[in-house]
């Protein structure tokens, strides 16, 4: 009740009125009453009227709000916010080196962001986690749903469909070997169809359209609870072509990462976007970087980028609050997004990767 | 912008809409005429020049939000079961070998590269998509035309000749007589586009008008670097990213359009760089070439096909050879390629091919 009536979501001229005829608390309003706001700011009754009904709403909704958390004034301990985080689990990537590096797999409530050169499996990875999030509980996953934005067109759902079917595969797998009755109980549950029947996906085709679809997706996230995964792919598409004034970009860009951040934390659901590459031309020589430019790059809480060494892919884990910066091979096989195989191939790579001259003399050395 | 079909560029008239009548005057008031510029616009920006709160905009973008999206989700099992409009549906190359590794063929909605060095066969692969098209469904085709549209070479127009009176010898599985009923050569439209601007009104224009009145189901472009290899240098790299990036958008949005598939045909450089490497992402492991073209390029494609020309084809391994009429032998595609084969954006596959006629 002591709210500030300039933090109250009132019609900006209306807010500047109140505030210049002395109002302070949404308290004070309240008292007023309709006929003496009215008279007190030259408004009409029906106005004034309105506006109360706002602020009766505000004052008990975010009476409400501090218990449920969607308040804007929700305060907890850091140790509450550790064990909220570690109780949320992740999204496996079926690649446990890629899950190593993150710290478990995909995180909840975060946003990440997967860049890449065409053609390095960034779609790939995305399809690959629309179907492990389905993963039951009782097998380590999150038994949650996907949304699916394709801006770019390349969802193929034959690819997730080879996805999902190794998916159920490695799960039946698991429940054979250790016979548990959880576990066959789950599994009834989770066939092909299933997996495929909670992907939701939506198919935009300018940046107008996905801007439109994320202002629905709040509603819809509500309407489909269990949506643990948000997936835009890619982020970069419709608003890398025909768009010349880039600060409108930069503005609906932040705009829209500003909305997801939000739809992370509310629906309790991970967001992967992917973003293209581009090549920043320097004095000397030219490499390549994520595209949109600088002040994108603060939109995600994690970011991976995706390249290739000759004929080996490598994910490198870029930006991330808690784990360290590092690089690991991966392959994509017609079952999916998966670890190099065999054991052998894998530390070779990592040597070469890692210390592409010194590791082998060392040995010598030793 | 692209999307000059929908209604998101169109003068709204707002009383349509499900909204307070005091919303629709703000909109008036404020001038905001189309979807568009709402969505244009942040929500701070809104309430100031609509003078509403903050629910009242927040109700306006969800209705207009919803009005542009309408019920636009499928879900995955409704895109797996649809056989109709699905991406079941491909584009058939008329040979089983190429088929097979492309599980059915081209996808309609989206633009394929094809890149190989001269006489690798890029163009025979063309010739024979430009046929194959005109089939009926059953057969793998969109029985209708093909376009092609020719920037450096004139149409080999003899080759084709050749190619149609072998179609009965190469298109076993079809019956003679469909065969004999289809004229070929009357659905094949040949546009040549020598500069940026005749290719940029080509397929803005011509191409658009055909795709409306349905004559054509496949666009060949023979090749796009041609167009930018003469007219730009080195130093003009970011104008032609821009161009590039246009002709990209426009292409994407006739193919979704349309369900049309586009096919480039792109010319391959010789990677000097581990950068370009990097970039061309399908390094064939003994001769190191990469489409030309570069990233900006690269990603505004669906999948990209390598062709290549093996020497000496007796020798290499795993030979898949498949007998297509006289036109082509396919001697061996790369085991390791196949895992690449799944990966529908860039490097899709690495087949190597051999000319016969040769």
């Amino acid at each position: 009740m002591q709210r500030d009536v300039g933090s109250l979501p009132l019609a900006p001229a209306l807010r500047a009125r109140l505030i210049a005829a002395g109002f302070q608390t949404a308290q004070e309003l309240l008292e007023t009453g309709p006929c003496g706001l009215s008279k007190e700011i030259g408004i009409s009754k029906e106005e004034a009227l309105e506006a109360l009904q706002v602020v009766r709403q505000e004052c008990h909704g975010g009476a409400a709000g501090t218990a449920g958390g969607s308040g804007a004034t929700r305060k907890c301990t850091a140790l509450e916010l550790l064990e909220e985080e570690q109780a949320q689990g992740f999204i496996i990537t079926f690649c446990s080196a890629l899950d190593n590096i993150l710290g478990g797999g995909v995180q909840l409530t975060k946003i990440t962001e997967i860049c890449g050169a065409p053609g390095v499996g960034k779609t790939q990875l995305c399809m690959q986690l629309a179907v492990d999030v389905q993963i039951p509980e009782c097998f380590g996953g999150v038994a949650g749903e996907a949304v699916f934005i394709d801006t770019e067109g390349s969802f193929m759902v034959e690819r997730v469909a080879d996805i999902a079917t190794a998916c159920v595969q490695h799960c039946q797998l698991i429940a054979e070997a250790h016979q548990e009755e959880d576990h066959l109980k789950a599994l009834e549950m989770f066939s092909l169809e299933s997996i495929l029947s909670h992907i939701y996906y939506f198919r935009c085709r300018d940046y107008i359209e996905l801007l439109a679809q994320v202002y629905l997706l709040p509603d819809f996230l509500s309407e489909h609870s269990k949506v643990r995964l948000v997936v835009v792919d890619g982020i970069a598409f419709p608003f890398r072509h025909d768009f010349e004034d880039l600060s409108l970009r930069t503005r609906l860009l932040n705009g829209l990462a500003q909305q997801l951040i939000i739809i992370a934390n509310d629906h309790k659901s991970a967001v992967v976007l992917t973003n293209q590459m581009t090549t920043r031309i320097g004095q000397s020589q030219s490499t390549l970087v994520p595209a949109l430019g600088e002040s994108w790059g603060h939109a995600a809480t994690v970011r991976l980028i995706f390249h290739w060494d000759n004929s080996q892919r490598l994910a490198t884990l870029y930006k991330s609050p808690s784990q360290k910066e590092s690089t690991i091979p991966y392959h994509i096989t017609s079952h999916g997004f998966r670890d190099v195989q065999p054991p052998a191939v894998t530390q070779n790579v990592e040597g070469t990767e890692m210390n592409p001259r010194k590791r082998p003399r060392r040995e010598e050395e030793m | 912008m692209c999307c000059s079909t929908r209604c998101c560029n169109q003068e709204m008239n707002w009383e349509q809409f499900d909204l307070n009548p005091k919303v629709v005057a703000a909109l008036k008031k404020a001038d905001i005429k189309s979807v568009k510029e709402i969505l244009n616009l942040s929500g701070a920006d809104l309430q100031r020049l609509m003078k509403l709160s903050s629910a009242d905009i927040q109700c306006l973008l969800k209705t207009v939000s919803h009005a542009l999206r309408r019920n636009s989700m499928l879900t995955a099992l409704q895109l797996y079961q649809d056989h109709l409009t699905s991406q079941h549906q491909k584009l058939s190359l008329g040979c089983s070998v190429l088929d097979n590794l492309l599980k059915g063929g081209i996808p309609l909605e989206g633009i394929t590269e094809l890149a190989g060095e001269s006489s690798a066969g890029k163009t025979q692969i063309s010739l024979q998509l430009c046929l194959c098209v005109q089939y009926p469904y059953e057969y793998g085709g969109l029985e209708s035309g093909a376009v092609y549209i020719c920037t450096e070479d004139i149409f080999p127009s003899k080759r084709l000749q050749q190619l149609i009176e072998q179609q009965r010898k190469m298109r076993t599985d079809v019956p003679a007589e469909i065969i004999q009923k289809i004229k070929f050569g009357n659905s094949i439209f040949v546009e040549h586009a020598a500069d940026l601007d005749t290719f940029h009104n080509c397929i803005t224009k011509r191409i658009s008008f055909l795709l409306t009145r349905g004559m054509v189901r496949l666009v060949i472009i023979d090749s796009l670097a041609a167009l930018f290899r003469c007219e730009f240098g080195a130093s003009d790299s970011v104008t032609k990213a821009r161009y590039l990036q246009t002709f990209g958008a426009q292409l994407h949005s006739l193919s979704t359009r349309f369900r049309t598939p586009i096919l480039c045909i792109n010319q391959v450089t010789d990677a000097v760089s581990e950068l370009e490497a990097a970039q061309g992402s399908c390094s064939v492991a003994d001769n190191k070439v990469c489409p030309a073209l570069g990233i900006t390029w690269a990603n505004q494609l669906l999948m990209r096909l390598m062709v290549s020309r093996v020497p000496q084809p007796e020798r290499s391994p795993g030979a898949a050879s498949h007998h297509s009429g006289s036109v082509h032998y396919v001697r061996e595609i790369a085991t390791s390629a196949f895992p690449q084969s799944y990966l529908f954006r860039g490097a899709a596959a690495i087949s190597t091919w051999k000319s016969s006629a040769g």
